[in-house]
């Protein structure tokens, strides 16, 4: 077998910056291998992607450059960036701004035209990988119309028709919802059956089990390399790249028990085998909870369509929210969960029935007026960043609402603490990562002090010690009274930090009530596309009632030591 | 949501070639300098609105029929006080009347509307790709051409990004119901730095995906959409091509159409 790419001590420093982004990286990938490259926000996972097709150093002009990439003996830094193309296809995080053309054939027809294939050869190579993305039947459709795994999808096939030998993909399923991440995991599956290399970075410990080669990197540095079975029973290890465990290895860590089982189906036959704990039936959940009538929040028969379209966007939607809830909304994109979600501060108003907040309906309040009771976070922060300080930007909201000096100073000062953004009062917004941009946003709501805080996926793009850090900081505000409703697409989060969830699909509710009782039903969740964390999973099989590693550690062993003294 | 111009339709126009297309919108605009009496004007532009109904635009006019609106009210009212006629209509202080200027004022918002109209049709009718090409094949250099389609390409998705601005500074409390324009004014600057920094970033990330896609400006490409010259084309560009000489012949010749000579 052939060595597809070589890497040998590379360091590149961007322009300005002091520390170099990556740090003597060494590494080879053999023809058709499959590599997963994971680690904390910053590590330099997309530099070391980028450096694979020589957009590192090229559009980094003023950056230091050391090392070498090789593709197939090729030197990356002797080809242009189009010369690359042809070897090596690089998909991007962001699927809006890789699609260009006004179709789908056209997308894929893009990088055909460039390197200058025939007509007729164009046309084959479309046939044959409209099928293969699962795209049949869209072919002239409009690529804005289409779901965002499928633009993924897309992005993927338009780089892949040019028969690259390597495929490296950055982050490719971070901004999907569970169902297009899955459909982008499977076209990953198909390329690797076709001995295609392929390099992808990617958050989820599940993704490199079964990969060949698995690194690891932590401030720039590679600080594990090789087979993924190997560093993925390494918890703190991972942790200490901002890495997620595999769940069932933290269990297994946790009850002291043999074997680092890395799948849910791998952790189920070694409990079995080795009979390490019972199975119960599960305990009957409580399906409803709130019947009440003091609720702050109120849909009630809830329509919406947008103007000039002709379908329904929300179907009856009915729910109560009381004050002090921590609420997660679940379902797949295109399912209504933003768009009701922004019916909550009068973004948008209903076509017909009624938001009531306190009582009243959203649409005889004043923008203004709501703000104050219903702070709502954009899922990128960079839409609303504007002001050359943290300060002024957090004080935004204060100001506008025409509060005087010193309530802005001290409620600026209070998000700021709550944030955990002491001391970047006089900091630019504009140069913090996007973790701590992402708190900058969630401050500047919290500063008005909203009794109901709204989030559209919070954790997008963040490492999992961040996502821990973002929601460990809503716990708190949660606790403090206010309200938190997030938008989300990992399951781990709805499971352990909400305690209720409405899970939507298709412009309705399809399920509304209390977080553990949600999950127990993973039939009616796999019609939304949604499948619960794998020690939900677990836990659901055992029967158990815990959602997390530890409750399930302490459940089992609470069973234990019943079964010991009795 | 779908904010691009181009409807995907099964029209004449959509099947014609793009040279034919952008050599008539030309010729359509070249027409609507001819004639400055509002009759005149209005002939031209209800022949291009039956085009553009015959193209099924309608729904892209409809999108921007504020702007049509706001074009013909303030030329209507503006045109005339900076022309002068010979009929005096009506006068206060150093305001000043005519019905000339009038009629003049209204022509030019017929005008105005017409140009507007007239780039829809192409827009709503023509794939961005086929512009591209068009323009290439017509000798425009690749990169000029390329340019020119990415910018309009472009527009629908910062109107995207615009509209989230919005929402997500009217969610802070950013008061934009307020009628006082001047206190509007100042709500510019919450609006724009975040407009241009994601401008900016999208560009920039436009641009690597570009280059990875294996696009380079100078270098020879094929055209997958190739655009042919049919028979009708050369008829539509005939027929065209008559109909801008006649228009000629009558300003120039005959001056035909005119409330105001010695203005376009």
């Amino acid at each position: 077998m052939g060595v597809s790419i070589s890497i040998k001590s590379l360091s590149f420093t961007y322009h300005n910056s002091k520390q170099p982004a990556i740090k003597d990286i060494n590494g080879e990938i053999k023809d058709g291998e499959f590599v997963v490259i994971m680690g904390h926000g910053g590590a330099g996972k997309s530099t070391l992607c980028y450096a694979t097709n020589g957009i590192v150093p090229r559009f980094y002009r003023g950056g230091e450059y050391r090392g070498n990439v090789y593709i197939a003996d090729r030197s990356v830094r002797e080809f242009s960036i189009s010369e690359m193309a042809k070897t090596v296809g690089l998909v991007f995080q962001d699927f809006e701004a890789q699609l260009f053309s006004t179709n789908v054939e056209l997308e894929i027809a893009f990088g055909l035209e460039n390197i200058g294939l025939p007509r007729d050869e164009i046309s084959r190579r479309i046939d044959r990988y409209i099928d293969f993305l699962d795209l049949k039947g869209k072919r002239l459709s409009d690529t804005s119309i289409l779901s965002g795994g499928q633009k993924q999808r897309l992005a993927i096939g338009a780089v892949i028709a040019m028969e690259p030998s390597v495929v490296v993909m950055d982050e490719p399923t971070s901004d999907l919802d569970p169902l297009g991440r899955a459909g982008v995991l499977s076209l990953a599956g198909l390329l690797r059956e076709r001995k295609r290399t392929l390099v992808m970075v990617d958050y989820d410990p599940d993704t490199p089990v079964g990969a060949d080669q698995l690194w690891l990197m932590k401030d720039g540095e590679i600080i594990g390399q090789g087979r993924p079975e190997k560093y993925l029973s390494d918890e703190k290890l991972l942790l200490s790249c901002g890495v997620m465990p595999p769940q069932t290895v933290s269990l297994f860590n946790r009850m002291g028990w043999e074997g680092s089982p890395l799948t849910v189906e791998a952790a189920k036959d070694l409990i079995e085998k080795g009979n390490l704990v019972k199975r119960r039936n599960q305990r009957k959940q409580k399906d409803s909870y709130f019947n009440s009538n003091n609720f702050f929040i109120e849909a009630r028969g809830v329509y919406f369509r947008y103007p000039n379209s002709g379908n329904d966007v929300l179907r009856d939607i009915n729910f109560g929210i009381k004050k002090g809830e921590f609420i997660a909304i679940l379902g797949q994109n295109g399912s209504g969960k933003t768009t009701i979600a922004k019916h909550l501060n009068r973004l948008l108003a209903p076509t017909s029935g009624d938001i009531l907040i306190d009582g009243k309906p959203t649409t005889r309040y004043r923008h203004n007026e709501l703000a104050r009771l219903v702070g709502y976070v954009f899922q990128n922060p960079d839409y609303q960043i504007f002001a050359s300080t943290v300060q002024e930007e957090v004080g935004f909201g204060l100001k506008t609402l025409g509060e005087d000096h010193k309530t802005i100073k001290r409620n600026v000062a209070e998000a700021l603490a709550v944030t955990g953004l002491e001391g970047y009062e006089h900091r630019s917004p504009f140069v913090l990562t996007k973790g701590e941009r992402q708190r900058v946003a969630v401050a500047s709501v919290l500063s008005v002090k909203p009794e109901v805080i709204i989030l559209d996926e919070p954790t997008t793009g963040l490492d999992y010690q961040h996502q821990r850090d973002s929601l460990e900081m809503l716990k708190d505000l949660n606790r403090k009274g206010h309200t938190v409703i997030i938008i989300t697409h990992s399951m781990w989060i709805a499971e352990e930090y909400a305690h209720r969830c409405i899970v939507m699909k298709d412009g309705k509710v399809l399920d509304d009530g209390e977080t553990r009782s949600v999950f127990a039903h993973e039939q009616r969740l796999s019609q939304a596309s949604l499948i619960p964390s794998p020690i939900v999973r677990l836990s659901n099989w055992l029967g158990a009632d815990a959602m997390t590693v530890e409750g399930l550690a302490e459940e089992l062993k609470s069973y234990e030591s019943l079964t010991v003294s009795g | 949501m779908n904010l691009s111009l181009y409807q995907d339709k099964d029209t004449w126009l959509h099947n014609i070639d793009p040279r034919t297309k952008l050599v008539g919108v030309a010729i359509i605009f070249i027409i609507c300098l001819c004639f400055n009496n509002p009759i005149y004007m209005a002939v031209v532009a209800l022949c291009v609105f039956f085009i553009a109904l015959s193209a099924r635009a309608q729904k892209a006019l409809w999108t921007l029929r504020y702007i049509l609106l706001l074009l013909v009210i303030f030329s209507v009212l503006l045109w005339p006080f900076f022309t002068v006629g010979k009929t005096p209509l009506w006068s206060w202080r150093f305001l000043r009347l005519t019905k000339e200027s009038l009629f003049y004022g209204i022509a030019m918002g017929i005008r105005l509307s017409t140009f507007v109209i007239a780039g829809l049709i192409l827009l709503s009718t023509t794939k961005n790709e086929d512009i591209t090409n068009g323009l290439i094949k017509m000798k425009i250099p690749y990169p000029l051409a390329f340019a020119f389609s990415t910018a309009l390409r472009l527009v629908p998705t910062f109107v995207g990004a615009g509209a989230t601005i919005v929402q997500a500074q009217v969610s802070r409390g950013l008061d934009l119901e307020s009628r006082n324009i001047i206190s509007r004014f100042g709500k510019f600057i919450p609006l724009a730095v975040p407009m241009f920094i994601s401008a900016i970033r999208y560009t920039n990330l436009l641009s690597m995906a570009l280059e990875s896609r294996g696009f380079s400006p100078g270098s020879p490409r094929t055209l997958y959409y190739e655009p042919v010259m049919k028979r009708r084309d050369w008829l539509i560009l005939s027929f065209m091509i008559i109909v801008l000489i006649a228009c000629l012949y009558m300003r120039i010749f005959l001056n035909l159409g005119v409330v105001m000579s010695g203005r376009l």
